[in-house]
């Protein structure tokens, strides 16, 4: 196989390279939205709503405009549009009706901070409050309270199918094989439903933008989104302007993202505002509070699953229905709901399988997209299944999963594609290995594990341009976002291998949507394999351009060339150039080479709906102990294998894996949303919705599995989202072991763990 | 309302300020601000999260807890400021780079600040140490590994110039 081949030739991808950003970010020269700083800017403050579902009678804005230094004050009103990715639903200040605790109502611009927040609370909102509806199974009763009334006329992706007249905004169907037939030759058939809290991102930094509206109708926007271009025509699709006249800026940082900094979050009120200062520019940052109650969770949810076996542990058959509680907004609720049915009966080879996903309305924040998709909470429900149908058999764990699982060529389970690329077994094997499975443990510890597959949003498109400056430097320029991951450093790589120029004489870019071009997001574990396709194929360009004129310098045809560490040569070495002497032999008054590049998968369809163009495997094992007297979990240690494809960088893949584990164990252990009983977060700061810290963290195992991807670039295929879906159900698993207690909500606390500990000690069971 | 300010002189990275502080503002508000030192994070405002850690005095101090008005006379020490005389980086943020220690940045210079606070009170800690004395700064991405394993290596250099 080529890719082979190309792993042996490597020099830059593979290779431990230090992060190009790391610098810049250690010594705090790294700019981030807060940073910068703006002449004549004015501050913002939302108003937000205290209610989860109300009426808005009548809102009184004239004393907050009687504020000396209050230079905007705006409603939904003063700027009258709806957005949203999967459903335009939202509108960017509150109209007619709120819909949770928290949503924007008014905004106030205002010379000083102090004075904006001075000044929204003299706005005066007359609410009718309605009845909320605050639990997803409790939305889909037939007599529910409207969430949306015009549910039926809102514009939507191609692949959304609403429910009008009801709070499921988005319904979905998985279906392979008879699933009747299989549960009817199935030896035994077992049942359950599992239930998966609210989470929060928790990003360090908070949620901001900044917005500058031209004379001429331009709007600037500066913001920390995973997805520039994407924002931009959310934005166009919602006011009905063209793309160019729209700019979105990032900043050089983002301080964080895991899917939470996507979408219209802060972005809407401050346009609004914007369009009523004068040109003068606008800033917003959420305080922390904020951030909780109104950028994003992570959804809720309710998992069913029914599994039909044979007496060996064959699974015959599974039938998931999945409930996302996705708040009051659609947001990109009905995504995150395919990807969680399409991974819904787990990594195996099931041949009748049946996934209904149900993206519901309720009145609580907006949930979406946070690392994994909607796939916590389907593995939640499938991989605890699977220990419980393994125990009921009498089968280890492992064997179970090894006995079922994918492999190079088996079916999709649910979408019915062949899989390729399959590093399944290898890491349910590493993984088990890694945390000594089989090894005798003391009373009240155990081990446990859970897999995973994932598809990425398909199709989707990535273009990049390499550029050859006079010097010999290169800029790589994209709109790929540097949230964390590293994507500037792989890219770096990527560029660097494919070109023969050093790292150090290579440059990323920030996204500027006025001259990088189109990416479609930096999410969904998408951004090595596309923009890292689109960074080689533009630097494959760049290099065609480069030999043409060392050809004619060197009298020689383009195939006799190659660059190595910068220099291009004839490949018996008789003649060599710098890349800065060849360009400036023919351009003598200067020139710049531009190379073009752009990916996008040879797959029919619309975005999400096509078979994934490529799968990530993973395993993690939790070793862990219980005190049965405080109910209080001790991790000693979790063994995590995943495959990647190829590393482009292993530090950077073990970075990935390391954090998505801790956060995976935040999970499963303490974190959860929690509500008051009319709708208002009861814990939105970093006291009460606690996060782990170094003191919780324990030894992590980061195991990289490469199973090479034909299309990948150097083989490679994607791992951030991966890295914190089995955690939480490894966690249950690895608690039943130690106890005997089976865990069938989320999360984990010393309470929870307690309470059904003594429940087994009186009752003999825990549920 | 009326505010009562107090002229205030103290010093941010080795360098005399003076100013007239409101009770209304913190240190971090003044450092990122009034002295553009923005190398500092504002994460939660309520010190919580950690990422606007600063030197105060030779102790490691949440800056949004610090109200302006008590800065007189005080010696801060910012991230802008940790490089010593002639270098560009400190040995520990040298460590944090070459052990991949930073993802997202964010909680990065709070991170190394409360680190070398720490490792001038006790520079040959074990991992527990480490792990305690970071309890107070959050962060997202890395999963702690790294930063724990960048501050371990940091404590070595840092001996190893001693000596």
């Amino acid at each position: 196989m080529t890719v082979t081949l190309e792993k042996e030739t490597c020099t830059t991808v593979g290779k431990r390279v230090p992060r190009i950003d790391a610098l810049e970010k250690v010594t705090g020269r790294a700019i981030y939205l807060d940073d910068l700083k703006f002449s004549d800017v004015l501050y913002g403050k939302i108003l937000r709503s205290p209610h989860a579902h109300a009426k808005i009678r009548k809102i009184d804005t004239s004393k907050a405009k009687q504020v000396p230094g209050v230079v905007a004050v705006v409603t939904g009103r003063d700027a009258p549009f709806r957005g949203g990715e999967a459903i335009r639903d939202q509108p960017f200040l509150a109209i007619d009706k709120v819909r949770h605790v928290g949503e924007a109502v008014a905004a106030v611009a205002a010379e000083r901070k102090d004075i904006a927040a001075r000044a929204i609370k003299l706005i005066e909102v007359e609410y009718e409050p309605l009845p909320a509806v605050l639990d997803v199974m409790d939305a889909i009763k037939p007599n529910a309270p409207l969430i949306h009334e015009e549910l039926h006329t809102y514009p939507h992706m191609a692949i959304v199918t609403v429910s009008p007249h009801t709070n499921i905004c988005a319904k979905f169907e998985f279906k392979q094989g008879d699933i009747e037939k299989g549960f009817r030759e199935s030896d035994f058939v077992f049942e359950d439903t599992f239930r998966f809290p609210t989470g929060h991102h928790c990003q360090i930094e908070p949620f901001g933008a900044v917005v500058q509206v031209s004379l001429t109708g331009k709007i600037t926007i500066w913001v920390a989104n995973d997805a520039p271009h994407r924002l931009r025509k959310d934005l166009s699709d919602a006011m009905g302007i063209p793309f160019n006249k729209l700019r979105i800026i990032s900043p050089p940082y983002m301080g964080g993202g895991f899917g939470g900094k996507g979408g219209l979050k802060v972005e809407p009120a401050c346009i609004a505002l914007a369009m009523h200062t004068g040109g003068r520019p606008v800033k917003i940052i959420l305080d922390r509070q904020e951030v909780f109650m109104a950028s994003l969770t992570k959804h809720a949810a309710v998992g069913i699953v029914k599994t039909g076996v044979k007496k060996d542990g064959t699974i015959l058959a599974t039938h998931a229905k999945l409930y996302y509680d996705t708040g009051a907004y659609a947001e990109k609720g009905p995504t995150v709901t395919v990807h969680g049915c399409e991974s819904g009966v787990g990594p195996y080879k099931v041949p009748n399988t049946l996934v209904e996903g149900y993206t519901v309305y309720t009145n609580h924040p907006v949930a979406g997209a946070l690392r994994g998709y909607g796939l916590p909470q389907s593995s939640w429900a499938h991989e605890s299944m699977i220990d419980m149908i393994a125990d009921k058999l009498g089968i280890d764990q492992i064997e179970m999963r090894l006995k079922n699982a994918v492999e190079e060529g088996s079916i999709n389970p649910t979408r019915g594609d062949i899989l390729t690329s399959v590093g399944m077994k290898e890491c349910i094997q590493r993984a088990a290995d890694a945390i000594e499975w089989n090894k005798p443990r003391p009373p009240n510890r155990g081990v446990g594990i859970a897999c995973e597959y994932k598809a990425t949003k398909t199709p989707s498109g990535s273009s990049a341009f390499v550029k050859i400056e006079q010097d010999g430097t290169v800029s790589v320029i994209t709109s790929a976002v540097e949230v964390g991951q590293g994507i500037k450093t792989i890219l770096a790589q990527i560029a660097s291998e494919e070109l023969g120029i050093p790292m150090e004489r290579i440059a990323v870019t920030s996204p500027d949507t006025d001259y990088t071009p189109w990416d479609a997001s930096t999410t969904a574990s998408r951004a090595t394999f596309h923009m890292g396709n689109a960074v080689r194929n533009a630097a494959k360009d760049a290099k065609t351009q480069i030999f043409a004129l060392a050809a004619k310098a060197f009298e020689v045809n383009t195939d006799d060339l190659e660059i190595s560490n910068g220099i291009v040569q004839v490949k018996n070495g008789s003649k060599k150039m710098g890349l800065s002497e060849v360009m400036k032999g023919k351009w003598k008054a200067g020139l710049t080479i531009l190379g073009r590049g752009t990916y996008y998968p040879e797959i029919e369809g619309t975005m999400f709906s096509a078979r994934s163009i490529f799968y990530m495997y993973g395993a993690q094992a939790v070793d862990l102990e219980v005190d049965r007297h405080t109910g209080k979990i001790k991790v000693h240690k979790v063994a995590a294998a995943h495959d990647v494809g190829r590393a482009i960088n292993p530090t950077a893949v073990e970075g990935q894996i390391e954090g998505g584990v801790i956060m995976g164990l935040g999970t499963g252990i303490f974190e959860e949303v929690l509500y008051d009983e009319k709708g208002k977060m009861m814990n939105p700061n970093f006291r009460d919705y606690r996060i782990p810290t170094a003191v919780d963290a324990p030894k992590i195992d980061s195991i990289i599995v490469e199973a090479f991807h034909d299309e990948g670039p150097f083989g490679a295929k994607g791992i951030g989202e991966m890295t914190l879906v089995s955690t939480p159900t490894a966690v249950g698993n690895a608690i039943y072991k130690a106890t005997g207690v089976r865990l069938k909500e989320l999360p984990a606390t010393p309470e929870r763990l307690l309470r059904h500990i003594k429940q087994k000690q009186n009752h003999g069971t825990s549920e | 309302m009326v505010i009562f300010l107090k002229h205030v002189k103290f010093r941010v990275n080795g360098d005399e300020k003076e100013l007239d502080a409101s009770p209304t503002r913190s240190l971090l508000d003044v450092l990122r601000e009034d002295l553009f030192l923005t190398g500092t994070k504002r994460g939660c405002d309520g010190g919580e999260c950690g990422a606007c850690t600063v030197i105060m005095n030779g102790k490691a101090v949440n800056s949004c807890l610090v109200i302006a008005t008590e800065l007189d006379g005080s010696e801060i020490t910012t991230i802008e400021g940790l490089a010593q005389e002639g270098k560009d980086v400190h040995l520990l943020q040298q460590a944090f780079v070459e052990k991949g220690a930073v993802q997202c940045g964010f909680c990065t210079p709070g991170m190394i600040m409360t680190a070398k606070a720490f490792l001038d009170l006790n520079p040959n800690p074990t991992e527990e140490e480490v792990r305690n004395a970071l309890s107070g700064n959050l962060c997202r991405c890395t999963g702690y590994t790294k930063i724990v394993e960048a501050v371990l290596t940091g404590a070595e250099e840092i001996r190893r110039l001693k000596h």
